[in-house]
């Protein structure tokens, strides 16, 4: 226990101290807190429970949109913010900016979780690769449809409200890495104490058989929703972050972004180790490493770089590192590994 | 659980790598102005992105041939940081931080598109960055207030409003029945937008309006309402795949109509690719190789043409004009600023009045620029097939009378 202790403790300290150590990487930090976001939450459906998601990108580009429609909505008529484009532009004050933010943040977590409730009652008893082909279907439909809502911009895309001028240059970059920061502790608390209960239990029994679990009494289906539910909310916070740093809101590029954001979720999870608490954290701080480094060195090249990451996770890290991990030190994820015995087998071969 | 130690680790690896990584480039270095610049060298823009590059390697290429830029007495030569934003808006936000925070870069070059340079005004803006950018034509880039950015291009609004004109001309001054069919992006939109305007204030009426996806290439559906109710212009906008689908889908459902109004047919190279198939298109130009302005550094746009498919390979469309003319706008500002200072530059930015062999440059306080009109050409083919683009408006420029209506594909 105290060990544990001792790491949170450094990795909070790491966490505030970050954007002052390391000033200018301020938005790829925050941009990671996001992105571990994503993948933690991907990692509910996608490790624990074994259903594979592409739907999450809906509830991320829910949340921006919802976020940045509140922040102005409560000040300023919408309609008139995002006509042709964003033609007129209303200046908010810094008391305005952060209200509206702070409400927006609320309305885009709340709002996801409901529509996932919704959604997966009707689609959650599908299973298998039938599950994951619906939910892709579902970020692009919302790419499409939003792309054609005019008070949200349709095709002109959202610009979201200039932070206000406090606090010099930098307070825009500490704001949104704090926000973000504070949605990836919020969410590794929240994740981890699901994760404690019965309710991970249960979710890995629909994950190893489904039809056993229900057999069992179990309600698979409300703690599919459940599940959903949770990552949603989620998933809606870290987009309305995403709006807000970004600063434009495009349907299909920066919101409804399932091309991008919707698979690099589940790849940073696939690579970190699906099914563990750490997993995705680690796979999304590996993979945001790899992929700035790649764009800085392999410029032009930088997607061919990843394809090949790609594969050598697949062949080499078929469990992710922290699977990889697992098989190479056994003992220090507490499990005994009687070495006679596991000579022997080896002999056997 | 020793697994704590492998994450503290990992965590403290992070922390080094991020520490020694960081590569600092001043804004000018020995004597190099370093500007800095995203691109779409992939993705869906990855052909005009790679246009505006080479619009930018060219003109600092010349300009550094040619004496470079005088600032305090000493000459000083231009270099550019590229990265690739992918064509994705949250990448290029992403990147303007990153070379404004992380390499120092204190002056920028616009990347390609409205919808990324909507993502990256307002970074600059926080900065204090100027940026001369020569792609995001996007109206509402103007209306915001931004004080350090310069557009060298005329609004997108304004693209496509002299065809309806014209078309309202000819037929007697009578609105005309509009078909239009539109890409979902900034750009795009605003290209519609304009048309808006131009069909209330001619009292013409728009019978079809579409909306096409971002990854286009399909535009049939909208091209049978366009068989079925018989428009007398069509308009298409979707950057460059845009012009390639409609000419490509017109030509295979031998779809008539008097007017093809389109934009991006130089970048697209549509008579090129398509030879006779895009004849009669009548496409939206900033610039066209035949206008007759005139500068120091390119001679004449006739001459661009000509060192640009001797440098590249190919005839350069307005993308990379406009491209190579915010570079002299940057090369002329630092010299009256006499300084890098980037309020002074700024200012002296703000007060540009030239003539480059792309057009005259004036910037209005929105940062757009005011002393350019559009032309649009229209794509003519010789009995042998060989196709090329002739200015048919404004007449002032024209260097071919426009061929209207269009002949019906069964009389070609």
């Amino acid at each position: 226990m105290n060990k544990n202790v001792l790491l949170y403790a450094v990795i909070i300290i790491f966490g505030l101290a970050a954007p002052f150590v390391f000033p200018a990487f301020k938005v790829q930090l925050s941009i990671l807190c996001v992105l571990i976001v994503l993948a933690t939450t991907w990692n509910i459906q996608g490790g624990e429970m074994g259903y594979n998601t592409f739907g999450n990108i809906l509830f991320y580009g829910l949340g921006m949109y919802l976020c940045a429609s509140v922040q102005v909505g409560m000040f300023f008529p919408l309609a008139e913010w995002t006509e042709s484009g964003g033609e007129k532009t209303f200046v908010h004050t810094p008391t305005q900016f952060f209200q509206g933010m702070a409400a927006g943040l609320v309305v885009a977590a709340v709002v996801p979780t409901i529509v996932a409730g919704l959604i997966g009652y009707a689609i959650l008893g599908l299973r298998g690769h039938y599950f994951a082909i619906c939910t892709l279907g579902l970020g692009v439909a919302a790419g499409e449809i939003s792309g054609g809502i005019e008070i949200i911009g349709a095709g002109q895309g959202f610009t979201t409200p200039p932070f206000p001028n406090v606090g010099g240059l930098e307070a825009r970059g500490e704001f949104f890495y704090f926000l973000s920061f504070g949605a990836l502790v919020l969410t590794f608390i929240a994740v981890r104490a699901i994760y404690s209960t019965r309710f991970r239990l249960i979710l890995n029994a629909i994950r190893d058989n489904e039809d056993k679990a229900e057999a069992m009494g179990i309600e698979t289906m409300k703690y599919k929703i459940i599940g959903w539910m949770v990552s949603a909310f989620f998933c809606g916070l870290a987009g309305g972050i995403m709006g807000g740093l970004v600063g434009y809101i495009d349907s299909t590029d920066v919101a409804f972004d399932g091309r991008e954001m919707g698979v690099f979720m589940v790849l940073m999870a696939i690579l970190g180790g699906k099914g563990t608490l750490w997993g995705p954290v680690i796979g999304a701080t590996a993979f945001h490493i790899f992929k700035e480094g790649f764009w800085t060195f392999f410029l032009g090249w930088q997607y061919v770089a990843l394809g090949v990451l790609i594969v050598v996770i697949v062949i080499y890290f078929p469990e992710g590192i922290m699977g990889w991990l697992r098989e190479k030190y056994p003992e220090r994820f507490g499990e005994v590994v009687d070495e006679a015995d596991r000579k022997a087998q080896v002999e056997l071969k | 659980m020793k697994i704590k130690n492998i994450i503290i680790t990992f965590v403290s690896a992070i922390a080094i790598l991020f520490s020694t990584s960081v590569v600092s480039f001043a804004k000018v270095v020995g004597d190099k102005i370093i500007l800095g610049a995203a691109i779409s060298l992939t993705g869906k823009y990855s052909s005009n992105g790679v246009h505006t590059q080479n619009g930018y390697n060219m003109a600092v290429d010349r300009i550094n041939s040619m004496g470079g830029v005088k600032v305090g007495g000493k000459t000083y030569k231009f270099d550019i940081i590229y990265y690739d934003d992918e064509s994705n808006p949250k990448r290029a936000a992403q990147l303007a931080e990153r070379l404004i925070s992380q390499d120092g870069v204190e002056f920028m070059l616009g990347p390609y598109s409205s919808g990324l340079t909507k993502a990256i005004a307002p970074v600059t803006e926080k900065y204090g960055v100027p940026m001369v950018e020569a792609n995001g034509a996007s109206r509402s880039l103007f209306t915001k207030g931004y004080k350090y950015l310069f557009a060298v291009l005329a609004p997108a609004n304004l693209y496509l409003d002299v065809a309806i004109r014209t078309a309202v001309e000819l037929n007697g001054g009578k609105g005309v029945r509009i078909a239009q069919a539109f890409e979902q992006d900034a750009f795009s939109q605003d290209v519609r937008l304009g048309i808006l305007d131009a069909a209330k204030e001619t009292g013409s009426e728009i019978i079809i309006d579409d909306k096409l996806p971002k990854e286009l290439n399909d535009m049939a559906a909208t091209l049978v309402k366009v068989k079925q109710m018989k428009p007398d212009v069509l308009v298409v906008s979707g950057h460059t795949k845009g012009a390639l689908t409609a000419i490509r889908q017109i030509a295979e459902m031998k779809v008539d109509v008097p007017m093809l109004a389109m934009t991006h047919c130089d970048a697209a190279k549509l008579s090129k690719q398509h030879g006779k198939n895009s004849q009669y298109a009548l496409c939206a130009s900033q610039w066209h190789k035949t206008l007759t302005y005139k500068d120091d550094f390119f001679k004449d746009g006739m001459t661009y043409a000509a060192d640009f498919d001797k440098e590249f390979g190919y005839d350069p469309p307005y993308q990379s004009a406009e491209s190579s003319a915010a570079l002299l706008v940057f090369k002329d500002a630092f010299e009256r600023a006499n300084s890098f200072d980037q309020k002074k530059v700024r200012d002296a930015l703000a007060a540009t009045n030239m003539q480059t062999f792309y057009g005259n440059i004036k910037f209005a306080p929105g940062g757009q620029n005011v002393d350019k009109p559009m032309v649009l050409f229209q794509v003519m083919c010789d009995g042998a097939g060989k196709c090329e683009n002739k200015v048919v408006a404004p007449l002032k420029w024209a260097s071919a009378e426009l061929i209207h209506p269009i002949p019906k594909w069964s009389d070609r």
